[in-house]
């Protein structure tokens, strides 16, 4: 078991965002966390992350305690996130962006930059290399962000919203990115409220509903778990799925 | 890099400076203004390491400036030692001023850091100003004349300019070499997004906690320097308000974060300040509060990454007009 969280809650003030959430990943894993808006989700994510320490519960990381470890602690140990809202450098050069998250296992900026050229290549960034990151849309600062954090040579990457604001094109190409890196070995964990992302992606996913979770299992199963269809997709969702299965 | 002339050039006219203007009758003068000039341009690239780099803006410098120009003239005044023996002991105070600052401050994010250097930049200036032993609000004051050449006191001030000369080259160089480090990467990722940094394992405080005292010893490298050379300093020459705020606006305006920068904010700066004295005389000292706020509206409205940014912008499209479509692909 790479990452093991178990029953961790997270409240702010007198509000339990986040209630005994527990979640188990395997190495080479995909695993996905939804849910509606203010479900937890969020809260849970940036939990593992480190951006958060949970009130309650405990996380464990490849055999250590990181439950009260600071953010720098938990990329160190080989956690690597990406954030909802693209907080890319903005005035660095792509290249230069992603050389930071490459001297955190390279500390001589001949072999950082070897690193960052390899990512770069990698998620298709390699012709932008000298722009700045400003220069990029919506679609390539999320990219940027994944290939930052891969060059942190990561054990477990964890995708916030990594797709959504994207075009139904540049969706596909973005899976196509994750599929690749899941491809590497990499083990993920994603967040993301479009459902068709995580059918299509995740091996495995948990449901949020307001800081619990209501459900998990394969994708296929979870989608028609009558809680899951009350709470989070509504009619609208079975509808859709109702049109979907007509010849 | 394509503007490698630039430099070159730079680097010249500063060596030839001096030489060159003994054809005006006003030489002595335009050496002293250069003289200044350098040294404003090593006090603003010390400045420029935390304060442009890693984006923590200090207001406080006049404090590591005031150590440095304090600390010599004070081992001549306790011991008649030559005031130079003074510089170590007075890079250590700086660095220790910083470590008492920056790390209760730096735990804050936003202005807690720019507030908390000018609190305590006034704090010290009042102590001084009231201390004995300092020379309470009079100052305190250097040899009179030169016991050797290790008292570093000459009637010129062409000897002054090249040692200033060759600390500025040293200060650029180390500015230039951590640019390119890991060190470097880490200042300006931390300067354009903390949260985004740490995730990538950037060990923020400490980092910025480094920055704060690499910055702090080459200010009072700094304040030695004028110490050596004007042989008194008071709280106002030495810890006044005006000490920080002129390193500020000289980095903003050249370019805060970039290598070359600070040197162009005092190349523009300092010979306007020089201007606007001798025409004014006395009467006109505050007029330099007024040309330091127009600056500050002027960058603030028009372009904050100061007159490097600028050239990248306007000098370099002009130039080299970039391909169309390989600017926003994506």
């Amino acid at each position: 078991m790479l990452l093991e969280a178990e029953s961790v809650s997270r409240a702010f003030g007198g509000f339990l965002a986040l209630s005994e959430a527990t979640l188990g990943v395997e190495r080479g894993e995909i695993v996905g966390l939804i849910g509606p808006n203010g479900a937890g989700k969020s809260t849970f994510f940036n939990c593992i992350a480190g951006d958060l320490p949970p009130t309650g519960g405990r996380i464990v990381f490849d055999g250590v305690d990181v439950t009260a470890a600071p953010a720098e602690e938990h990329a160190r140990l080989g956690i690597g996130r990406t954030f909802q809202v693209p907080a890319t450098f903005e005035d660095m050069t792509i290249l230069e962006n992603v050389m930071v998250g490459a001297f955190l296992r390279h500390h001589r900026a001949s072999d950082a930059h070897a690193k960052a050229m390899e990512v770069l290549r990698l998620t298709g960034l390699e012709r932008q290399a000298q722009q700045r990151a400003r220069s990029l849309g919506t679609p390539g600062r999320k990219r940027l962000e994944i290939a930052r954090v891969m060059a942190t040579e990561p054990k477990l990457l964890l995708l916030d919203e990594a797709l959504a604001g994207l075009t139904p094109v540049e969706v596909q190409r973005a899976i196509e990115l994750v599929r690749t890196i899941h491809a590497t070995g990499m083990t993920i964990v994603i967040v993301e409220h479009i459902m068709e992302v995580i059918l299509t992606l995740a091996e495995r996913v948990l449901v949020f509903n307001q800081g619990r979770t209501i459900a998990q299992g394969k994708p296929q199963d979870v989608v028609n778990d009558p809680k899951v269809i009350e709470a989070y997709l509504g009619h609208h969702h079975r509808r859709r799925r109702a049109r979907k299965a007509e010849p | 890099m394509r503007l490698a002339w630039g430099p070159i050039a730079l680097w010249a006219a500063l060596l030839l400076f001096p030489l060159l203007v003994t054809v005006s009758d006003s030489a002595a003068y335009l050496q002293d203004v250069g003289t200044t000039l350098i040294l404003a341009a090593i006090g603003a690239s010390a400045w420029n390491i935390v304060g442009g780099y890693a984006g923590q803006v200090s207001v406080g410098h006049a404090i590591f400036f005031g150590a440095g120009a304090y600390v010599p003239l004070l081992v001549y005044e306790l011991w008649e030692l030559p005031p130079l023996l003074g510089l170590p002991f007075a890079m250590i105070i700086a660095v220790l001023f910083a470590v008492a600052i920056g790390l209760p401050s730096f735990r804050l994010t936003g202005h807690y850091f720019s507030m908390a250097t000018i609190a305590v930049a006034e704090l010290v200036r009042i102590v001084v100003s009231n201390w004995p032993l300092l020379g309470e609000a009079i100052g305190i004051q250097g040899p009179a004349t030169p016991r050797g050449w290790w008292d570093l006191i000459f009637r010129s001030s062409v000897p002054y300019y090249y040692i200033y000369l060759a600390v500025l080259a040293g200060v650029l160089a180390l500015t230039y070499a951590m640019e390119r480090s890991r060190f470097g990467y880490y200042l300006r990722a931390i300067r354009a997004g903390e949260r985004a940094a740490r995730s990538l394992g950037v060990p923020v405080l400490r980092t910025k906690l480094m920055a704060f005292m690499l910055s702090a010893a080459l200010t009072a490298v700094a304040g030695a320097l004028y110490s050596f050379k004007f042989g008194f300093v008071n709280p106002e020459s030495g810890i006044g308000i005006l000490v920080s705020v002129q390193m500020i606006i000289i980095a903003a305006l050249g370019g805060a974060g970039t290598l070359y920068g600070p040197l162009i904010g005092a190349l523009l700066l300092i010979p306007l300040q020089s201007a606007t004295n001798t025409l004014w005389g006395g009467g006109g000292s505050g007029l330099t509060f007024i040309v330091y706020g127009g600056i500050i509206v002027l960058l603030a409205r028009f372009e904050p990454g100061g007159l490097i940014e600028l050239w990248r912008r306007v000098g370099a499209a002009a130039f080299a007009r970039p391909k169309r479509g390989a600017a926003d692909a994506s």
